[in-house]
C-alpha cells in the first residue's frame, strides 16, 4: 500500500521514461559507422568476432580494402559484403550481383567459392603469409 | 464518528522506525545509479533508451498486474522501478525493444505477481525476465555479437568470452584496474566495477541488504576460481579476474540480495551466497554458458526455503503433562 504522493511520482515518471524510452530508441537506436568497427560472423562450426577496423586502419594492419574485397576497379559504389557473392554451402542459386558486370550466359557454369571456402582461404592464407594471426579452429570459431 | 486511529491493534513491534518499501527500494536504485549512469555515459543515448524503457514498462506491467488481480495499486512501492532497472542494467546497450518490454513483462508477471506480488516472490523476477529471453532468443545477449559497432578504445571482446575461448593467456589482456573502472563490455550497469561495490557497500552500511550474502558470494567465486586456476592454470582464469568481470558484482550487490528470494538466518544466507559463487564459477569454467551469475542465483533461489530450515534452536524446551 502506497501514498497517493508516491502514486503520482510513479505515474509522473512512468511518463516521463516512457517518452525519453521511445524516443531514444526512434531517433537513436542503432549507431552504424560507415565502416564496420567488427563483424560477428555466425555459422553451425561457431561464430567467428572478426576485428575490422584493427585489419583496415593504418594504426592496426593498415590493408587497403582491396587486399580482401575483390570490388571490380574502377566502380564508386560501396564495397560488396562478401556474403553478396560467396553464398552458404548448398546454395546454387547465382548471385544477383554478378549480373552487374557480366551476361548469365557468361558465368552459367561457373561455380562460385562458397561463403565458407571463401572465408577460409581469405583469413588462413593470410596469416599463413604474414606468418601471424590464428590458422587453428578454435582460435576464431568460439563455441556456440 | 468513531476515531480509527485508537482501535488499531497490531503485533508487535510497536515502535516503527521510518523504514518503508519505497524507501528500501529508493535507496537500491540509488545505489544502482552511478553504475547504470557509466553505462548511458559510455554507450550514449541507446542505452537511456533501454534503461528509460524498461523502468517505465515495468511500472506500467505492475499497474496492469494490480488491475487485473484488482489489488491495490503498488506502483508507487518503487519496486517495479527497481525489478525494470535491474533488468535494463543486464541488457546489451543495442537490445531490441520488444525484448525489453517483453522482459519487463515476464519479470513482473511471472517472476513476481503470480506469486502474489512483492515478497511472495520465490526468484528474483529481474533475473526470471533475463532468463527467459536469453534462453528464447538465443544470441540476443551475446555481448560480442551485440557491440560490434562500438569502439572505445579498450579491449571490446567480451572478457568471459574471450577466456572461454581462448583459455587463461585472453586474461593478460584485461587489467584488473580498467576492469575495475569499467572498461569492459558488458550490460549497461554490469561493467562498472568501483561503481557497483560502492553501491554495495551502502546498501550493507545502511543495512538494506545483508553482508553475509554479498561477501559469501564473492568468497565462493574467488575460492572456486582459485581452484580451478590452481587445477589448470592454462585453461581457467584468475579469481581477480572472475570477480571482477561479466555479472559477478552486480549479481553479489544486487541479484542475489533480493529479499523475498533470499534466506534470512546466519548459517543459510552464509550457504546460499557460497553456493550461488560456486555455481556461478561451475557454470563459466565448465558449463555451456559463458556467465553463470544469472542461473546460479536462479537456481539458489530455488534452495532458499530449504536452505532456511536451518534456523536457531527456539529457546526453553516442551514439558509434557505440564
Amino acid at each position: 500500500m502506497t501514498s497517493k504522493k508516491h502514486l503520482q511520482i510513479a505515474y509522473s515518471m512512468t511518463a516521463i521514461l516512457l517518452i525519453i524510452g521511445l524516443f531514444s530508441y526512434a531517433a537513436f537506436s542503432a549507431k552504424k559507422p560507415d565502416q564496420p568497427v567488427r563483424i560477428m560472423y555466425k555459422g553451425v562450426a561457431g561464430s567467428v568476432l572478426f576485428d575490422h577496423k584493427t585489419h583496415s586502419a593504418d594504426m592496426g594492419y593498415g590493408l587497403s580494402c582491396n587486399d580482401c574485397h575483390h570490388h571490380p576497379p574502377g566502380q564508386d559504389s560501396d564495397f560488396l559484403a562478401c556474403s553478396a557473392c560467396h553464398k552458404a554451402e548448398g546454395d546454387t542459386a547465382k548471385p544477383e550481383s554478378c549480373t552487374d558486370c557480366h551476361d548469365p550466359a557468361d558465368y552459367e557454369d561457373y561455380e562460385m567459392m562458397t561463403k565458407t571456402n571463401a572465408f577460409h582461404a581469405q583469413c588462413i592464407e593470410c596469416h599463413q603469409q604474414i606468418g601471424a594471426g590464428p590458422v587453428e579452429c578454435a582460435a576464431c570459431h568460439a563455441a556456440n | 464518528m468513531v476515531d480509527q486511529k485508537k482501535l488499531i491493534v497490531s503485533p508487535a513491534p510497536f515502535w516503527h522506525d521510518g523504514s518503508s518499501i519505497p524507501v528500501r527500494q529508493v535507496h537500491t536504485i540509488a545505489a544502482a545509479i552511478p553504475a547504470v549512469l557509466f553505462g548511458v555515459f559510455l554507450y550514449g543515448l541507446p542505452a537511456l533508451g533501454v534503461v528509460c524503457l524498461s523502468v517505465s514498462t515495468a511500472m506500467l506491467w505492475e499497474l496492469a498486474a494490480n488491475r487485473m488481480t484488482g489489488r491495490a495499486y503498488s506502483i508507487g512501492d518503487g519496486n517495479a522501478a527497481l525489478i525494470g532497472l535491474l533488468l535494463a542494467m543486464l541488457m546489451p546497450a543495442t537490445v531490441p525493444w520488444w525484448a525489453v518490454i517483453i522482459g519487463t513483462c515476464v519479470a513482473l508477471f511471472v517472476g513476481k505477481h503470480i506469486y502474489g506480488g512483492i515478497g511472495g516472490n520465490p526468484f528474483n523476477p529481474a533475473l526470471i525476465g533475463y532468463a527467459i529471453i536469453m534462453v528464447s532468443w538465443k544470441g540476443l545477449f551475446d555481448f560480442n555479437a551485440a557491440l560490434v559497432n562500438y569502439d572505445f578504445g579498450f579491449n571490446m571482446i567480451y572478457p568471459l568470452a574471450a577466456v572461454k575461448q581462448h583459455g587463461a593467456a585472453a586474461a593478460a589482456n584485461y587489467p584488473l584496474c580498467s576492469l575495475l573502472l569499467g572498461m569492459q563490455t558488458g550490460g549497461i550497469g554490469a561493467t562498472f566495477g568501483l561503481g557497483l561495490i560502492l553501491g554495495g557497500l551502502y546498501l550493507i552500511v545502511r543495512g538494506f541488504i545483508r553482508w553475509e550474502i554479498s561477501i559469501s558470494f564473492l568468497a565462493g567465486v574467488f575460492i572456486t576460481a582459485l581452484l580451478f586456476n590452481i587445477a589448470n592454470p592454462v585453461k581457467f582464469a584468475d579469481p581477480f579476474f572472475h570477480l571482477l568481470t561479466g555479472y559477478t558484482l552486480i549479481g553479489a550487490f544486487f541479484l542475489a540480495t533480493d529479499d523475498s528470494s533470499s534466506p534470512v538466518n546466519l548459517i543459510p544466507m552464509l550457504l546460499y551466497g557460497a553456493g550461488a559463487g560456486v555455481m556461478t564459477m561451475l557454470i563459466r569454467n565448465i558449463g555451456a554458458y559463458v556467465d553463470g551469475v544469472v542461473f546460479a542465483v536462479l537456481l539458489f533461489n530455488i534452495a532458499n526455503p530449504l536452505l532456511d530450515k536451518i534456523r536457531p534452536k527456539a529457546l526453553g524446551k516442551v514439558i509434557d503433562h505440564a
